[in-house]
């Protein structure tokens, strides 16, 4: 019984990464597979400075974001963990921002950043806190992108994290203050261990998604910010002549995705499913 | 019965006749019968020409939205006059020229599709030639046909020495002006060369206190291509060498002077120092918000100005000019446009069905029709004569100088490539990231690499 489902399987999601693969290896162009060249793809592709410029947005992205996202997105998870009045309307209320598509988002934070309209950049301007227009520096487009991509997405870190928590049971904090440990010592020895599952989940889930962040940049940064996935793109979808490393771009997108999932996994012993 | 209850139930039946077995296994093969099905279906184009009901050949013609609703009337008319004939399908297209660029090539990569006639984009044609995916019309589109035309579009569609294109409507790159402004600060006239513009704009902005002097498309991408462009060639520099296309000449004294300018626009207070991430929306924004003097853009915003919703200003108080030259060089302005294309995989008779629209399309009378009514900017030479055209079409009367004097960004089948590598480095030198010569020095080098590597 395993094997048509498996086939599918094979046939959808395989042969598409294998194809990629193999593309990988050639010097391919839009219309031809071209000659094996090993990976020569790869080694230009370290060398063109849109893919390392794509690189190292990608990761500055993905570990300030996340890591901001992960403190932020506790602290809300913490705070409405309590039972309180009116408790729904605050966990719902939390999720907006995560509700609106991510294009949708980062185009409203684009106005509030441009010169002529944006709030934001008539505030930072009127502060002294910057000189230039917003929307013309990478460095602050980067750190503009970071800052929406934490507003949009921490609501959705708060939620996993949330539900992590009200799986632990009560009693084991009402043990731990008989035996007289501190608000500190209760969240360091019991809450970060039992949550460990949840944030496991959550942080690579954002992990992951942060990764391939594409949109976002595209939107906010009008295609001038580079991640892995726009330099992707632009490879080939656009480029005529750089389509085999655009290829390569896109398998060594997937390879590293799932070594990042990978390390999750085996490195911090995350359960994968509730038998293990 | 209906066709979809029939095949409803006949698809109950024997999914409870073969049991689940079965009815996986059959699933399976039918899923890959019909993923070769598709490979096949792509091919398109082998047989005979498609008919329609009435016998009549049926051909698709692909093209983006129509807000003006002239391109619905136009398939109309076409089609009643050549009812029992020919027959025009509009496949409407994705209005973002890059996303529609991306369908026509998956469908020509999948081996043709079926779309027999392309309305496209001016800098498409030399890619499209160069994977033989469209047609070549020289013999149809004879050069004492091509004169009648304006002679940048014939420029653009030209490769390799053969047409591939005919024009359908064009684009040029315009100085807009503020008419009252220069009238209040004593000019009677607009500015001929950019040292000219840059004085005006600071004088006017000094007098009048309108926020900036002169804003234009300076972010990295195409429109920034054109700009930077035009104020290489309105310096007298080339991207290609015009008699030996393969050889890059864009490092000159010319081009650095171009960006030279470009660049002083910001460095001395003339544009604001965002132009460089202005695209056209932004530009015409500020424009038509009464925030500039001077604007550099394209015919269409002439229209908007008469809209109180989008403009605080009115059309009575703008003014079209050619682009500014550097001293004793020609103004040139950057082409843009939209021309007919045939796939050249559709049998004889459907790409003869083509040409008949194309004909049809860019006669006198449909293109002076499309000109009245949507105010699209004819391509042959004698409708400029004409004078109701002149008189209706106030951006066409305006604007005639630079229409008639436009040049096609480089002709390569890489261009696109070619255009990545320019948007970067003009916005680099415009920010001020990278010197003028530097930006002009790299572009040498990468320019010529691209053109090598397309050999």
């Amino acid at each position: 019984m395993v094997l048509p489902a498996l086939l599918i399987i094979l046939v959808v999601a395989f042969f598409p990464v294998v194809s990629s693969i193999w593309l990988s290896l050639h010097q391919a162009t839009v219309t031809n597979t071209g000659a094996f060249v090993g990976l020569e793809n790869y080694v230009e592709m370290f060398q063109n400075d849109d893919f390392v410029e794509g690189l190292s947005n990608t990761v500055i992205f993905t570990v300030v974001s996340v890591g901001l996202e992960f403190v932020i997105g506790l602290a809300i998870a913490l705070a409405i963990n309590r039972a309180f009045r009116g408790r729904g309307l605050v966990r719902a209320a939390v999720l907006v921002p995560w509700a609106f598509p991510t294009v949708i988002s980062a185009v409203m934070w684009r106005l509030m950043f441009q010169d002529q309209v944006g709030i934001i950049n008539y505030v930072a301007n009127a502060l002294g806190i910057i000189s230039q227009p917003i929307l013309s520096d990478r460095t602050l487009l980067l750190i503009a992108a970071i800052l929406v991509d934490v507003w949009k997405t921490t609501p959705f870190m708060a939620l996993l994290l949330l539900a992590g928590l009200q799986v632990i049971p009560g009693d084991v904090y009402e043990a731990a203050k008989v035996d007289g440990a501190n608000v500190l010592q209760r969240f360091f020895s019991i809450t970060l261990p039992l949550l460990k599952p949840a944030i496991l989940v959550a942080v690579l889930f954002r992990t992951l998604d942060a990764y391939r962040v594409y949109d976002l940049f595209w939107a906010m940064s009008n295609r001038e910010l580079e991640s892995l996935s726009t330099f992707v793109y632009k490879a080939v979808r656009v480029s005529q002549l750089l389509f085999a490393q655009g290829n390569a771009a896109a398998v060594f997108v997937f390879v590293t995705s799932f070594l990042i999932a990978l390390l999750f996994i085996k490195g911090f012993g995350m359960q994968t499913s509730a038998g293990d | 019965m209906t066709e979809r209850r029939r095949a409803e139930k006949a698809g109950g039946v024997l999914r409870r006749r073969l049991g689940r077995r079965e009815f996986l296994r059959l699933g399976g093969a039918s899923l890959a019968g019909a993923a070769l099905l598709g490979v096949a279906a792509c091919g398109g184009g082998g047989g005979g020409p498609q008919r329609a009901e009435d016998g009549s050949i049926l051909f698709n013609f692909s093209f983006g939205p129509d807000p003006s609703g002239t391109l619905q009337e136009l398939v109309k008319r076409f089609n009643e006059r050549y009812a029992g004939e020919y027959k025009a399908n509009w496949r409407e297209m994705p209005a973002q020229t890059e996303q529609y660029f991306d369908r026509l090539r998956t469908q020509f990569q999948a081996g043709g599709g079926d779309i027999a006639l392309i309305g496209g984009d001016v800098i498409w044609p030399a890619q499209f030639a160069a994977n033989g995916w469209i047609a070549d019309l020289s013999e149809r589109f004879p050069e004492s046909e091509r004169d009648k035309f304006l002679e940048g579009p014939i420029e653009a569609n030209t490769y390799e020495g053969k047409i591939y294109g005919v024009p359908w409507f064009t684009d040029a790159g315009m100085l807009y002006y503020r008419k009252d402004l220069l009238e209040e600060s004593g000019f009677s006239e607009p500015p001929k060369t950019w040292e000219e513009l840059k004085e005006m704009a600071l004088r006017i902005k000094q007098d009048s206190g309108v926020k900036f002097g002169f804003v234009f498309q300076g972010a990295d991408y195409e429109g920034g291509v054109v700009d930077g462009l035009e104020y290489i060639w309105t310096h007298g520099g080339e991207v290609l060498d015009p008699q030996d296309s393969t050889r890059v000449v864009i490092d000159s004294p010319e081009s650095v002077a171009g960006l030279k300018t470009e660049r002083s626009m910001i460095e001395e207070g003339v544009a604001p120092e965002a132009v460089v991430n202005y695209a056209e929306m932004e530009s015409h924004t500020a424009f038509l918000n009464g925030d500039a003097v001077f604007m550099r853009n394209w015919p269409y915003v002439y229209a908007l100005s008469s809209d109180p919703k989008q403009s605080k200003i009115k059309p009575e108080q703008i003014d079209i000019a050619r682009l500014p030259a550097a001293e004793g060089q020609e103004s040139v302005s950057g082409l843009g446009g939209w021309n007919f294309y045939i796939n050249a995989a559709m049998d004889e008779e459907t790409q003869n069905a083509a040409w008949e629209f194309v004909q049809f399309a860019t006669a006198p009378e449909q293109q002076k029709f499309r000109a009245l009514e949507g105010s699209f900017l004819p391509t042959l030479k004698e409708l400029y004569e004409d004078q109701e055209i002149l008189d209706r079409v106030p951006v066409i009367a305006l604007g005639k100088e630079a229409i008639l004097s436009t040049r096609p960004r480089p002709v390569s089948p890489y261009y696109s490539d070619m255009s990545l590598k320019m948007a970067e480095q003009f916005n680099a030198s415009l920010k001020g990231e990278v010197s003028p010569e530097e930006a002009i020095g790299t572009l040498q080098e990468e320019l010529q690499n691209i053109v090598d590597q397309g050999g």
